[in-house]
């Protein structure tokens, strides 16, 4: 018996940047999957997670030549269905980012919070 | 006058009531239920779906809830109702062939069909004829989306 995603929790956390283009799509197109099954979304980036939001850096990213979706594209669609994104702080700082760095639209937390929003999630998802 | 005009490409039949925003539009029927589709548009942004997941049938949404899930390859979303209502019927065919509704947003390609539930006050909301062309011209122009392109043929 299926279960019914409405109204479920999904954090997603993503340690993957630019670096690595072929872990950048996937956990931010499950994550619009969810959202699409009205299912509450939070996509967490830390470690090298981090530099995908750095302001310049996703334009550059495309993972199949010639498609015209860059991890832009990706970020501003999952946005656009509503799927939260944060950051966290100690991963910015390790990097040297400051806020002015980020994207718009990108939150800032602390490491406690993570551990709170784990806890209080139906399910993580990690990548 | 043709019945079908084209923005872009992309055709948008005057009969129809469209929620522009949410790239819906909905047919009134007969027996007083209403289809419910994705526009030529919206398939063409999408391009072509891999899998089209209905609600089930008995499911009730408030307007602008999902009333499905469709995915292609470069993009997943919801199909967001354009009116409140009850599911009475799920069109089976997109299961199992969702580029039907690539082929035919407007016939073969409905998604869901709804006993409305408050209909008469959600119709101010939705767009027809003229307006709901220039409207969505409007839209097309002002985000500059693509020309819509049917490599697998279209009927209206």
């Amino acid at each position: 018996m299926s279960v019914d995603p409405e109204g479920k929790k999904i954090l997603v956390i993503q340690t993957h940047g630019v670096e690595t283009p072929n872990r950048t799509y996937s956990p931010l197109f499950y994550a619009m999957a969810a959202a699409a099954m009205e299912m509450e979304v939070l996509v967490w980036f830390t470690m090298d997670g981090t530099n995908q939001l750095k302001k310049g850096a996703a334009e550059q990213v495309e993972l199949k030549p010639g498609s015209g979706v860059t991890l832009k594209t990706m970020l501003e669609n999952a946005m656009e269905s509503e799927v939260e994104l944060r950051v966290c702080q100690q991963s910015l700082e390790l990097f040297d980012m400051t806020t002015d760095d980020l994207i718009d639209g990108v939150d800032i937390l602390g490491a406690t919070s993570i551990i709170d929003l784990a806890l209080n999630a139906d399910h993580v998802m990690y990548f | 006058m043709s019945d079908n005009p084209e923005v872009r490409g992309c055709v948008l039949p005057l009969s129809l009531h469209y929620s522009v925003g949410d790239h819906t539009w909905i047919r009134l029927e007969d027996d007083g239920t209403a289809l419910i589709g994705m526009t030529d548009v919206a398939q063409n942004l999408a391009g072509p779906l891999l899998h089209a997941k209905p609600k089930k049938i008995g499911a009730t949404r408030k307007k602008g809830r999902p009333v499905a899930t469709v995915e292609s390859s470069k993009w997943v979303g919801p199909v967001k109702s354009p009116i409140s209502g009850e599911v009475v019927e799920v069109n089976e065919a997109i299961k199992t062939d969702p580029t039907i509704i690539n082929r035919s947003p407007y016939k073969q390609g409905w998604i869901v069909r709804m006993q409305p539930s408050d209909l008469e006050s959600e119709m101010d909301s939705l767009l027809t004829g003229q307006a709901a062309v220039d409207a969505y011209r409007e839209r097309i122009e002002s985000e500059d989306l693509k020309p819509c392109e049917h490599v697998d043929g279209f009927e209206t």
